[in-house]
């Protein structure tokens, strides 16, 4: 009897649990199973989606399915998710996503269709979901759920002029201090270039910033407050600042990476810290080719704490047609479709295609791709996801984070007065729900 | 046919005319309505930081009372308001002035003057952008050619809201020239003609005669001016999203900032309907000023 019971009320849920789980369905799958819907795609129009769509046509050969491309820069097209999802409309079936800046807050207003259940059973027999960055799923996870798949893989890496190193006796820094000491030397050795340039673009800054943070040890939050005003948290928020202030290029408050992929393009700049993404826009006619070495961002007192983050592709939690919106997802983020992308510059959120024979072919043709591919690799081992405040308010503490910043910059405030005023508007946030 | 099925008939007839208009009506009544009561209802109501929406009362202005921002914003509004209006009023005659008398004018070079405000203000920002970029811009290459230091232009606390007026100026002030150039192709020849009489010189004639009939005229291209400098967007986000700092953070980016950006649907609501009660202030006070200067 007991025996009857414990696989009435134990077994038959786990075998179900089980059973459901495993990706039995592999074999089954079909991909033209939706033939005939129309899965609508709100893009951010930026290097990962463009080079995406160039295969769209295969899309629609493989499924059956119409693919309706919604395309808009970064900032409008939150805009118009933000209107689409507060009127509860199923108009957009699959978006574009950064989980490190909004994953908290999606999740949290519940826009994310739930992806656990279908990345594991409704899956083709070579999609590997394993196969991607663990990391970046773990980024891309809120409570147990899965929210997106990630398209990519990116995060601020150090740009370096080799001649210009050569010529003023300098070696590859190897310390955010070799970085300080590098731009001072080379303020006096060649009066022409720009020594170091980064974000000083306020809501940007967090991207880069956070990365130096982190290397010197530094946290955004300690016992549930704000410090930005501990010993650490100072030490970045002057390191930054002085860099950009005394060996920027005049102007740099309205940096972010067009401008900063310019100036370090034209030869303007002997130093750029600035996201992988921006390879292709650097190595633009092809004048830094072959003076250009390429690292993440140098050690601090806490080692090389690079950030890695990466678009991620989410289901609408509106959507009437979740299954077949994963589809599209699922052949986005496939072993296939991402080798195609690595081709075209897009850094792969899977090791196995960061491996394959054809993808390590065009990475050996430059030494500058191999350097790239180097600091990828140490970004997907060693990286955080921590963008700015992990709250949910995440992008407006990125405000404050780029305020004090620019207080230090422009000389506006001493340092005590920035990172305090910095801090009492980031303890509001974070107590806010 | 008697007066009074005349009178039924002519009834009748409104009483179609009403009804198949009522559909028309009814949707543009709607359409401007809408929007609007939409707005003041969500000014009403509060979004947490997740989106979850409460009825608020006036919460979202008393907040906006002690809103340091929100005073900022109204200040730097206020400021880039009106160092654009007297700049473009001021040149906007003297244009005006020019292309009137300047009779021999080639058609080519009379559309050249004016073009500018046919340039979307998107494409003009990126422009001035790349222009007054202190490192790769041609303004400062052209300073530094006449002798002159450099500037940081946008980039400067100090001189961002000049610059961005000087960048509206040159994009609105054509708009102004036209019309007073129409106002000043409608003022009467014989009060020119009695002013060459009595011996006026140039300067007598345009301070006692053309201003003042002109005044009118430039009244209208002011309230229209007025509307969009205090509703003034487009530039400003594509230049400077509101900084360096808060340097350039007016109203509109403000509140566009706290809606889109930080999904504070409520407050930005509240901002937006203040932003709108000044510009119909400024609207309706102008249009006090225009009754007491017509002819």
């Amino acid at each position: 009897m007991k025996a009857r019971m414990l696989a009435t009320h134990v077994a038959l849920p786990v075998f179900a649990i089980a059973a459901a789980s495993a990706p039995a369905h592999a074999a089954d799958f079909d991909w033209m199973k939706f033939k005939g819907k129309t899965v609508t795609f709100l893009a951010n129009n930026n290097p990962v989606a463009q080079a995406l769509l160039t295969y769209k046509a295969d899309f629609e050969k493989l499924t059956g399915m119409t693919l309706k491309v919604d395309a808009y820069q970064e900032q409008q097209m939150r805009q118009r998710l933000v209107t689409v999802m507060n009127a509860n409309s199923d108009e957009v079936d699959v978006f574009m996503t950064l989980p490190s800046r909004e994953g908290e807050q999606f999740a949290a207003a519940g826009w994310y269709g739930d992806l656990t259940a279908m990345a594991k059973n409704e899956v083709a027999k070579d999609y590997d979901p394993n196969g991607l960055s663990q990391a970046l799923l773990k980024a891309a996870t809120f409570d147990g759920k899965l929210t997106s798949m990630p398209m990519n893989i990116e995060g601020p890496i150090f740009y370096y002029r080799t001649d210009i190193f050569k010529k003023c006796g300098l070696e590859a820094p190897k310390t955010i201090k070799d970085v300080e000491a590098a731009a001072e030397k080379i303020k006096t050795c060649d009066g022409a270039v720009t020594p170091f340039v980064s974000r000083g673009l306020k809501p940007a800054i967090a991207y880069t910033f956070s990365n130096m943070l982190h290397n010197i040890g530094g946290t955004y939050i300690a016992s549930g407050k704000s410090n930005l005003c501990s010993a650490k948290g100072k030490e970045a928020l002057d390191t930054y600042s002085r860099l950009l202030r005394d060996f920027g290029p005049p102007g740099v408050v309205n940096y972010s990476f067009q401008q900063i992929s310019a100036l370090y393009r034209s030869g303007r700049a002997a130093m750029a810290f600035e996201s992988s993404n921006e390879l292709r826009t650097v190595m633009e006619g092809g004048a830094r080719l072959k003076d250009t070495g390429l690292l993440p961002f140098p050690a601090g007192e806490a080692g090389q704490v690079p950030t890695t983050i990466g678009w991620g592709m989410a289901v609408s939690s509106h959507s009437k047609q979740p299954e077949a919106a994963w589809y599209f997802v699922q052949w986005a983020t496939s072993p296939e479709v991402q080798k195609k992308m690595a081709l075209q510059g897009i850094a792969p959120p899977r090791p196995s295609v960061a491996k394959d024979p054809e993808y390590r072919k065009w990475i050996d043709e430059e030494p500058v791709r191999k350097e790239w591919q180097a600091a990828l690799d140490v970004l997907a081992t060693k990286g955080s996801s921590e963008v700015g405040y992990p709250i949910v308010a995440n992008p407006e503490s990125r405000e404050f984070i780029g305020q004090a910043v620019q207080d230090l910059i422009l000389k506006q405030k001493p340092l005590e007065q920035a990172c305090a005023d910095a801090d009492k508007a980031l303890d509001a946030l974070i107590a806010r729900k | 046919m008697s007066d009074t099925a005349a009178t039924l008939t002519q009834d009748r007839q409104k009483l179609e005319m009403a009804a198949l208009s009522a559909p028309a009506v009814v949707f543009t009544v709607a359409m401007i309505a809408f929007p609007v009561v939409y707005t003041i209802w969500l000014g009403f109501q509060t979004f947490s930081s997740t989106g979850k929406q409460s009825f608020a009362g006036l919460a979202n202005y008393s907040t906006l009372i002690s809103d340091v921002e929100f005073w900022h914003g109204l200040w730097i509004t206020i400021a880039l308001f009106v160092l654009s209006l007297v700049l473009q009023l001021v040149f906007g005659v003297w244009l005006a002035l020019v292309l009137f008398h300047a009779k021999r004018l080639p058609g080519i070079v009379r559309s050249l003057f004016i073009s500018p405000f046919m340039m979307p203000p998107v494409v003009a920002g990126m422009m001035w952008l790349v222009i007054l970029d202190p490192s790769l811009g041609a303004a400062n290459y052209i300073l530094q050619s006449f002798g002159l230091p450099p500037s940081d232009w946008l980039a400067s606390p100090t001189w961002v809201i000049p610059t961005i007026a000087l960048i509206d100026s040159w994009q609105w002030t054509p708009y102004v020239a036209l019309i007073v150039l129409g106002g000043l192709q409608s003022l009467p020849p014989s009060v020119y003609e009695a002013a060459q009489i009595d011996g006026a010189s140039p300067f007598k004639t345009f301070r006692r005669i053309t201003l003042p009939l002109l005044l009118p005229t430039i009244v209208t291209a002011a309230i229209l001016r007025s509307v969009d400098l205090l509703r003034f967007f487009d530039i400003i986000y594509i230049t400077t999203q509101g900084g360096p700092g808060n340097a350039s953070n007016t109203l509109n980016i403000y509140g566009f900032r706290v809606g889109f950006e930080f999904f504070n649907i409520g407050y930005a609501s509240a901002l937006m309907l203040t932003l709108t009660a000044i510009v119909f202030g400024a609207v309706l006070a102008f249009n006090r000023l225009r009754g007491a200067v017509a002819w």
